[in-house]
């Protein structure tokens, strides 16, 4: 155990000392993380500014979400992110080699490069996240915020049990990588509001279908008092962290169970 | 080969691949089916508490309008032409790029024919999408005939300024020999500044007047803002001449930049 974490580690330093190898691309890398990041609250704020209150929530409550999910994803980048470019690896072929080495495949897609872009992300996300708790009025408790990190690492989670199923996809189809590039689009552009500004079926299909809802949303809810009206039983709110856990674990056994399916680009 | 089938035969390329993979095709179906539908329930959504009031000189049905001509817009922007290993990025890395410069075909005719290919094929599916929206009544008619005419040319040039965008960034790969972040912060400044997010009518003023500065917003923030006649007709003029303006400006610096990439690619030894 001690042995595979120094091993991860000394990879990990390797990765980023192979990062900085392209310095323009370095810098930018981080600060496409933070504009991307940016252009979220820019979003968010502007449509606080001219539509008062989205679905009942106050604009603090609403930046509490956004803050929230971009945490959660940044932790996503850092730590479980590598997903996104499986399809490429897949076809130049890199798998096959994974799998005649000693460590297992998913970390070694895990360890493949250093995600330089989660810097920018965890920067802006941080911000954002003070700014949110510093306009909330809330009191807040050692349980609630032991709730607000559970909810945080569940979020992570939930968008790490996605793109796990997405890779486990790519191992098969190298057309997924359209679906990954769209579903990271999705997840940003819907993650950070309250649902119940859509229609009951649309925001039960972000629910169920999809599950973006857990991501910050529900966690978002329970904490700022929103439990009532967020359209699903206010206990499946409050477990939404265990839940984020839940779908990881699934999302893992469908990934060995992939693996051992996996024919190669050659057949 | 006469001239006409080479030219159809590389702009072909990425229309064909993805008509040869049905899979892709029903993806795209759902993703902008999915995309259209959110967006239509959120902006309505949004303006149900506003109590039927105009948001920054915008109705409810010119947002929804704006919002989903946006997606449908984004269907034009950039196909995958990486699974098919060709992108500057990856022939510089490969070291293929050479082959650009050595056929008959110059590296700027094969580069446009490519993305002629690409955007026809992409209109082919905001066209259809655009037909069915309206047919189904979620986006509205253009104003009037006129300022459906001034939309399509507004369209053509802006389209046209994204093609030397995206352009710029692949040549920036003959200096840095990567620009997947540079690529990355493009398309998210192209959303930003240029309404894909939200209608830059929303955003406050100085925003506005910093966009106006950028070719951004003269991609897809003039011609839809023509369409739903938040830029009267009469106003028109001066849009269409400032993205004039951006093509002429963009063709020349992007016609200088190949001929100082070409001085550094080296073929055969030198």
């Amino acid at each position: 155990m001690v042995n595979a974490l120094r091993v991860m580690w000394r990879i990990t330093r390797l990765n980023f000392r192979a990062q900085l190898e392209y310095r323009a691309e370095f810098l930018m890398m981080i600060a496409i993380g933070a504009i991307w990041q940016v252009s979220v609250i820019v979003f968010a704020t502007v449509l606080l500014t001219r539509f008062s209150g989205m679905g009942g929530w106050a604009s603090a409550d609403v930046l509490l979400i956004a803050a929230m999910r971009m945490l959660a994803h940044g932790l996503f980048v850092l730590f479980l992110g590598r997903m996104h470019a499986l399809a490429y690896r897949v076809q130049e072929g890199v798998i096959d080699a994974y799998l005649l080495r000693p460590m297992p495949v998913h970390r070694q897609v895990q360890l493949s490069f250093f995600p330089t872009n989660a810097i920018g992300d965890l920067t802006v996300a941080v911000g954002l996240f003070a700014g949110a708790l510093a306009r909330s009025r809330h009191d807040w408790t050692a349980g609630q915020v032991a709730f607000l990190i559970a909810g945080v690492l569940g979020g992570m989670l939930v968008e790490a049990a996605l793109f796990t199923a997405m890779g486990c996809a790519a191992l098969r189809y190298p057309a997924s990588n359209y679906w990954s590039q769209w579903l990271e689009e999705l997840l940003g552009t819907f993650g950070s509001y309250p649902l119940n500004v859509l229609p009951k079926a649309l925001s039960w299909l972000l629910t169920f279908g999809l599950p973006l809802a857990f991501v910050a949303y529900f966690p978002a809810g329970v904490l700022t008092g929103h439990s009532s009206t967020l359209g699903v039983p206010v206990w499946l709110a409050e477990v939404s962290p265990l839940i984020g856990l839940g779908l990881y674990l699934l999302s893992r056994l469908l990934w060995s169970w992939s693996l051992k399916h996996y024919t190669g680009v050659n057949g | 080969m006469s001239a006409v089938p080479s030219t159809w035969r590389t702009a072909r390329i990425t229309p064909l691949g993805e008509l040869l993979a049905p899979p892709r095709i029903a993806g795209a179906v759902v993703q902008l089916t999915i995309q259209i539908v959110l967006v239509t329930a959120l902006w309505r959504g949004l303006y149900s508490g506003t109590g039927g009031q105009s948001t920054a000189g915008l109705t409810r049905e010119q947002a929804v309008s704006y919002a989903v001509l946006a997606v449908l817009a984004t269907r034009l922007r950039e196909l995958d032409r990486y699974s098919g290993r060709d992108t500057v990025i990856q022939h510089m890395h490969f070291g293929t790029i050479v082959y650009w410069f050595l056929r008959p075909l110059s590296p700027q005719r094969y580069y446009a024919l490519r993305a002629l290919g690409d955007q026809l094929y992409g209109l082919a599916w905001a066209v259809v999408g655009y037909a069915v929206c309206l047919a189904a009544g979620v986006i509205q008619p253009p104003v009037s005939g006129g300022a459906a005419a001034a939309f399509a040319l507004s369209l053509l040039l802006g389209q046209w300024i994204l093609y030397y965008i995206m352009l710029l960034i692949d040549q920036l790969c003959f200096w840095t020999l990567r620009n997947s972040a540079a690529m990355l912060i493009l398309i998210f400044a192209q959303n930003l500044l240029s309404g894909v997010y939200a209608p830059l009518w929303y955003f406050p003023d100085w925003f506005v007047t910093l966009s106006s500065f950028l070719p951004f917003q003269a991609t897809l923030n003039v011609p839809l803002s023509v369409y739903v006649g938040r830029i009267p007709l009469a106003d028109v003029a001066p849009q269409l001449g400032l993205q004039a303006g951006w093509v002429a400006l963009l063709a020349l610096l992007t016609r200088l930049v190949w001929s100082r990439a070409a001085r550094r690619v080296v073929s055969q030894g030198g």
